[in-house]
């Protein structure tokens, strides 16, 4: 059976794209918060693994307002970056671990989730930025990838439960596979930020540090709040957090938790990262 | 769930009255995604805005760049920010814009930042 080996949390804030297209990384604005991120690098080099699984959403780059899956799921061979308005981005295309993505397919629906199943699709900054931020800029990227899209654009966005849900069927999904892939896991978005109406700019440093230890040590209090409590507590668009709890549910009951990094304000965003191991 | 998140103050949540209000300028501004779209937007904002059927009030707060009136029309921040990008605007200046602030108070008081100087 393949492996889990991690499970990433992370933002994708695409100011963060912006900012390593530009050669900002090593300004005032930017570098505390890309420094934190070395730890998460490292750790990634020495973990090798062959696929990445990334949970995200897409921001009206990919999908419109025509059709909103709930959940959708990438079994393209190649995932190109989308252009989001600002023109191409220099960063090599995805590619798809199109076996394993199927048959995480064919889970979720044996497990009676329904999802969109992509086949040929592009890919924004909610999957981009996380593997920039963990890979770095390589000449091409050394893991393939299962995108998984959630929405978190218009209402109704899934509930909280319904992504932990979702996470213990992508781990029988990785323990049922015949292959021998190691598989880390990124649940990305957020932190606490808003982007619209007069609470713009809105940003909760506390629950955001609080989440960071919370999501390693002590999910449950996560999977039970409702999507009301998200945008109350993390802003509007800090609701993007409930994609985390895809990767955590995915892990152990108990899990180290390896490393953290916060930075306030990435943006408009509070923004960090934490790396989980599965307890022995 | 709209009607408890309408609860939360000054938090619209994109739902369903916003996704069809705002149906024809998040429409217009997704399309601007597309390089060929963005130079017919440079060439002529309002020929362009015409095409997308937008009413006189959604092409007054486009043209006029009324970021807050564009939300309240049912824009949503990520297909408008394809607005902001032709510009460009920096999303801060957005986010001042909807709160009713300063740019420099605003990336102060909200985002924590130091004031310059």
């Amino acid at each position: 059976m393949a492996k889990i080996i991690g499970g990433l949390g992370t933002s994708h804030v695409p100011s963060i794209g912006a900012a390593l297209d530009k050669g900002l990384r090593d300004t005032p604005d930017w570098k505390p918060f890309f420094d934190g991120y070395e730890v998460g690098k490292q750790w990634m080099r020495d973990a090798k693994p062959d696929i990445a699984v990334v949970v995200f959403n897409d921001h009206g780059n990919t999908f419109f307002l025509d059709r909103v899956p709930t959940f959708a799921v990438g079994v393209a061979e190649t995932y190109n970056p989308v252009d989001e308005g600002w023109g191409p981005r220099a960063i090599p295309a995805f590619e798809g671990a199109v076996d394993f993505s199927w048959h995480f397919v064919d889970k979720l629906v044996e497990r009676h989730f329904d999802p969109m199943v992509c086949r040929e699709i592009e890919v924004d900054h909610g999957l981009q930025v996380p593997m920039e931020l963990f890979f770095g800029r390589p000449e091409a990227w050394p893991v393939k990838v299962l995108p998984i899209w959630v929405n978190t654009i218009q209402y109704p966005i899934p509930t909280p439960q319904r992504c932990w849900d979702m996470g213990k069927v992508l781990r029988e999904a990785i323990e049922s596979w015949p292959g021998d892939e190691r598989v880390v896991i990124l649940g990305t978005g957020g932190l606490s930020h808003q982007l619209q109406g007069a609470r713009a700019g809105f940003i909760n440093q506390a629950a955001d540090r609080a989440w960071l230890d919370g999501i390693a040590s002590n999910p449950e209090p996560y999977r039970a709040m409702s999507r009301e409590d998200y945008v109350e507590q993390f802003g509007s668009e800090g609701a993007e957090l409930i994609m985390w709890l895809v990767m955590r549910a995915a892990m152990n009951s108990d899990v180290n938790l390896i490393h953290k990094h916060y930075h306030a304000p990435a943006s408009m965003t509070g923004a960090g990262m934490v790396v989980l191991e599965n307890a022995a | 769930m709209s009607e408890a998140a309408a609860t939360i103050p000054d938090t619209p949540l994109f739902d369903r009255a916003g996704s069809i209000r705002g149906y024809r300028i998040n429409k217009m501004a997704m399309a601007l995604g597309q390089p060929a779209n963005r130079a017919a937007f440079k060439a002529d904002e309002e020929a362009y805005l015409d095409s997308f059927g937008l009413s006189a009030h959604e092409k007054s707060a486009v043209m006029g760049r009324d970021w807050h009136e564009m939300v309240r029309l049912g824009g949503n921040l990520f297909f408008i920010l394809k607005i902001s990008a032709v510009d460009p605007t920096p999303i801060t200046r957005i986010g001042a814009a909807q709160a009713s602030m300063e740019h420099e108070d605003f990336l102060h008081l909200r985002l924590g930042k130091k004031r310059n100087g």
